[in-house]
């Protein structure tokens, strides 16, 4: 069964208000009798205890800077917490950004395996769906071709395709996977939903508020590294849009 | 720690895929292909050879044997030390968008190291056993000379990746620390012809005991004695369990450094 606890999750960012350290100073540093505070600390997430359960379509929401992405990467592990703890239950499918893994020299079959590796796939799973893989991306006649040379299309295409192919227990979104042309569109929103209801748990960070409430139960709304609020997609959404209203944030 | 090493093996095929693609790219779209691999260090060898057997008025053939015995594990640390620095700052998109295990990075820069140095020490030797080397069963001790260079260059990339990334100069001071320590090694010249404060900062070498462990067995076709084997197995554990103990210290905190 899957299931995600936060508990009392701190992540800190450390922001060095010149440039990063250089061994100069370092070293420097390390004479100087009294130390120059040369960086702050940033709360990107602060505090924060959740609990998400199977079956729970989360949505989350909050300004630029909020913590909303950060908070999706603690859960996939790429931030380590500063404090408190991430505990998941269950395959997690890291959505990220779509074509992370590619590498513009290897041609699109070769990037179907690099990249699958990376999202986890093993081998003979990735030849089981490789051909699966080329056909819904519809690149049959460039899969043999280095991806440098593709049109940004058939790079979103071919991305995903290869992160759709998975069908995890615990699904993670940030934004909306776009690109394509509106043949492709279509196409790709039918196999988004069914990735979407085969997933136990989905997380979803958008700012689109319509595509929020059409397939949100639960919204999070994050502000300033803390929960702001936390309930049902339609209150929580009203809230939101009242507060942004007058930004008219598109 | 053993739930470590279990994680690093469940993404073994990403790690064969990041090796694959050191292997691969490199020479994608050349006419000669992964024959490169082999030219450059034979041209590498064969002018080297030429200039410094005519300075030092040796032997083509033998002094050949001799510089490439010691050209092999130089040529394995060094590009491997080198590229090691850059394997987690270059990476840095991945890191920053999917979680991996760090050590594939530095790991899988050793090992396609290792590959290039098997595959040039194979086709080399052919050409130093065709000029009259003495070949003998000491030979069949060059397999475990690489598995001891191997660790402890893998120590010690750990120890720079590592470090890099919190310090962007090491990359360019491992450079310079690199050419310094060339100079410091016999592989061009011969140790017993240093004296004095030379000889002894020579001796404090720790490369030294591995190009002994290839050219042993490769130049005077005897194998390395027990003080020379001993000596490099402690400095490879050495190395690896000093450059592990970092790169797993600060393996969490490197992505937010990158």
């Amino acid at each position: 069964m899957a299931d995600i606890l936060i508990d009392d999750l701190s992540i800190k960012f450390r922001i060095y208000h010149d440039h990063s350290p250089s061994l100069k100073d370092a070293v420097a540093s390390f004479f100087r009798a009294r130390k120059v505070a040369s960086h702050s600390d940033f709360w990107a997430v602060n505090e924060v205890s959740l609990h998400i359960k199977a079956g729970e379509r989360v949505g989350i929401v909050g300004r630029n800077g909020a913590g909303k992405s950060t908070l999706l990467k603690a859960l996939c592990r790429i931030y380590e917490p500063s404090s408190g703890a991430v505990k998941v239950t269950g395959h997690i499918a890291p959505l990220l950004e779509i074509g992370a893994g590619f590498h513009p020299e290897f041609t699109g079959r070769e990037n179907i395996h690099l990249n699958g590796a990376i999202l986890g796939f093993r081998p003979e799973q990735l030849a089981a769906i490789e051909q699966e893989v080329i056909d819904f991306a519809e690149l049959q006649e460039f899969i043999d071709t280095p991806v440098k040379y593709y049109s940004t299309g058939m790079y979103l295409r071919l991305a995903f395709s290869i992160a759709t192919a998975v069908e995890p227990e615990v699904l993670i979104l940030d934004e909306m996977f776009a690109g394509g042309d509106a043949g492709f569109v279509q196409k790709a929103t039918a196999r988004m939903k069914k990735v979407v209801e085969a997933a136990s748990i989905m997380i979803l960070v958008s700012h689109d508020v319509d595509l929020l409430a059409s397939i949100c139960s639960r919204v999070i709304w994050l502000d300033k590294g803390k929960v702001l609020h936390d309930g049902a997609a339609a209150e929580v959404l009203a809230l939101y849009k009242a507060s942004s209203a007058p930004l008219a944030v598109t | 720690m053993y739930a470590y090493f279990q994680e690093l093996f469940a993404y073994r095929s990403v790690f064969y895929q990041l090796v694959r693609q050191y292997l691969v790219l490199r020479y994608r779209r050349t006419v000669l292909g992964f024959v490169w691999t082999l030219i450059n260090p034979l041209l590498m060898l064969s002018v080297t050879a030429l200039v410094f057997s005519t300075i030092f008025k040796l032997d083509l053939a033998t002094y050949s044997t001799y510089l490439f015995a010691g050209m092999v594990p130089w040529t394995f640390f060094s590009t491997s030390t080198t590229q090691a620095c850059g394997s987690l700052i270059s990476n840095e998109g991945l890191i920053k968008k999917i979680y991996l295990p760090k050590l594939i990075f530095p790991l899988s820069v050793c090992v396609g190291n290792l590959f290039d140095s098997l595959l040039s020490f194979a086709a080399l030797f052919i050409l130093i056993a065709i000029f009259g080397s003495t070949i003998s069963w000491a030979l069949l001790f060059i397999p475990v000379a690489f598995v001891l260079i191997f660790v402890f260059t893998l120590g010690v990339s750990l120890a720079l990746a590592t470090l890099t990334v919190y310090f962007r100069d090491v990359q360019y001071v491992v450079g310079i620390l690199l050419q310094a320590i060339f100079f410091l090694t016999p592989i061009i010249y011969k140790r017993d012809g240093l004296s004095g404060w030379a000889a002894d900062l020579v001796a404090l070498n720790p490369l030294l005991h591995f190009i002994d462990l290839f050219r042993l067995p490769l130049y005077q076709a005897v194998l390395p004695g027990w003080p020379t084997v001993l000596s490099a197995s402690a400095m490879a554990v050495v190395s690896l369990a000093v450059g592990l103990l970092i790169f797993v210290r600060h393996e969490k905190k490197i992505v937010f450094r990158l």
